[in-house]
């Protein structure tokens, strides 16, 4: 079965949230009939801060002062969306992606992704057990905080080892969401993280994001089909957004209580 | 052999019946799968408070780990009761005893029968075996 390449849509923080809610609402057949698997890669405008799942304003001192603030389904720390390449997969979870413990799934990924990395001279390695000089404690955010599954390689300037990819899934009722960050060059609000390039390039950024969708395809196994979203999913979207920007909301977690 | 008192969901939650109501946790397999292992990466449940009313099917709580967020799903429809008030601070109790200890919370269910798509310890492990 062909693999469901979506193209775009670029949006708010708190429109890419919601949009990847329908996402995996939409996978194995719950709203949309027939989606299968599913990659996408998006932008953000304006940049945009998403707080975990689980994460409150307080615990993301930066995010008290932002406006763009939305909440992600996946949990983890916050992530700046800017000078990223960012993107989610979507997929049954007894897809063999997906199928077994959730650390073999992200071995898988970020295989794929360090295998994309190595073709533009990044050496992206699982972190283990060694010790990153991105580690910051009291920011609250993704790339300040680091597990033995991330992606990680020498940052620009002083050579220390430090986090460049993260990513985070959400499984609900038989179906995986999983969402990546690429950190592609310098972001003032994520200082000391690991970049693939000093400054921005759009032209190899584009090389890239096409290289690593292509991997994450194959990964899925399928070929890609290129597609624009399902009218029924940014529907969904534009009705959930305004949930995951909620500023009461954002205030404290979302609980069934 | 995983425990036989009790009937298991497709989404790895088990329900096991303790007097005019019934206890709902996860089973071994989705604690491992959330956290290979390693207890300390469960890192956050969410659970109803007492008096919610949930549907079978539909998504009762939360859990968190390192690297996952997952649904915790009601295998029959019921009030809740109470969550058990352990888990929270002590998310260790899911990986060394998901059976007992590790109860998540206790329902009043609509009906009597457990039946339905639950499967029995032995149906678990045979689904298990050919579909993980």
């Amino acid at each position: 079965m062909a693999v469901r390449r979506l193209m775009g849509p670029t949006g708010t923080v708190a429109f890419q949230m919601a949009f990847d809610g329908a996402l995996l609402d939409a996978v194995a057949g719950r709203d949309v009939a027939g989606v299968g698997a599913t990659v996408r890669t998006y932008g953000f405008t304006p940049p945009g801060l998403s707080l975990g799942w689980f994460q409150r304003l307080v615990d993301v001192p930066r995010a008290r002062e932002m406006n763009a603030v939305a909440r992600r389904l996946t949990g983890g720390g916050a992530i700046h969306h800017h000078r990223e390449l960012t993107f989610a997969i979507a997929a049954s979870a007894d897809h063999p992606l997906y199928r077994g413990d959730v650390a073999g799934s992200y071995r898988r990924v970020h295989a794929a992704i360090a295998d994309v990395l190595r073709d533009v001279g990044i050496r992206a390695e699982l972190r283990a057990d060694r010790a990153l000089a991105s580690d910051t404690a009291g920011t609250g955010l993704c790339f300040h905080a680091s597990s033995s599954l991330d992606l990680v390689w020498p940052r620009r300037g002083d050579g220390a080892l430090a986090k460049g990819v993260g990513s985070a899934q959400r499984r609900r009722t038989g179906r995986v969401l999983h969402h990546g960050s690429i950190k592609l060059s310098p972001d003032p609000e994520e200082p000391g993280v690991a970049t693939v390039w000093p400054l921005p390039d759009p032209a190899r950024e584009r090389e890239l994001e096409e290289a690593l969708v292509t991997a994450l395809g194959e990964l899925l196994g399928g070929g890609l089909e290129p597609c624009e979203p399902h009218p029924s999913e940014v529907e969904r979207a534009l009705e959930t957004q305004a949930w995951h920007a909620d500023r009461h909301a954002l205030q404290r977690r979302p609980s069934r209580r | 052999m995983r425990p036989d008192d009790r009937k298991y969901t497709r989404s790895h939650e088990w329900i096991k019946a303790d007097g005019d109501t019934v206890l709902i946790g996860i089973t071994d397999f989705a604690v491992n799968e959330l956290c290979s292992g390693n207890e300390g990466d469960l890192v956050y449940c969410d659970l109803p408070e007492a008096g919610r009313l949930v549907e079978a099917g539909e998504t009762f709580g939360e859990i968190e780990s390192v690297k996952a967020v997952a649904d915790l799903n009601a295998p029959v429809s019921g009030t809740v009761v109470e969550a058990n008030p352990a888990i929270e601070d002590h998310l260790e109790i899911l990986s060394r005893d998901p059976w007992n200890e590790g109860w998540m919370i206790r329902l009043a269910p609509k009906t009597k029968s457990l039946d339905g798509e639950l499967m029995s310890a032995a149906q678990y492990e045979a689904w298990l075996a050919e579909s993980h």
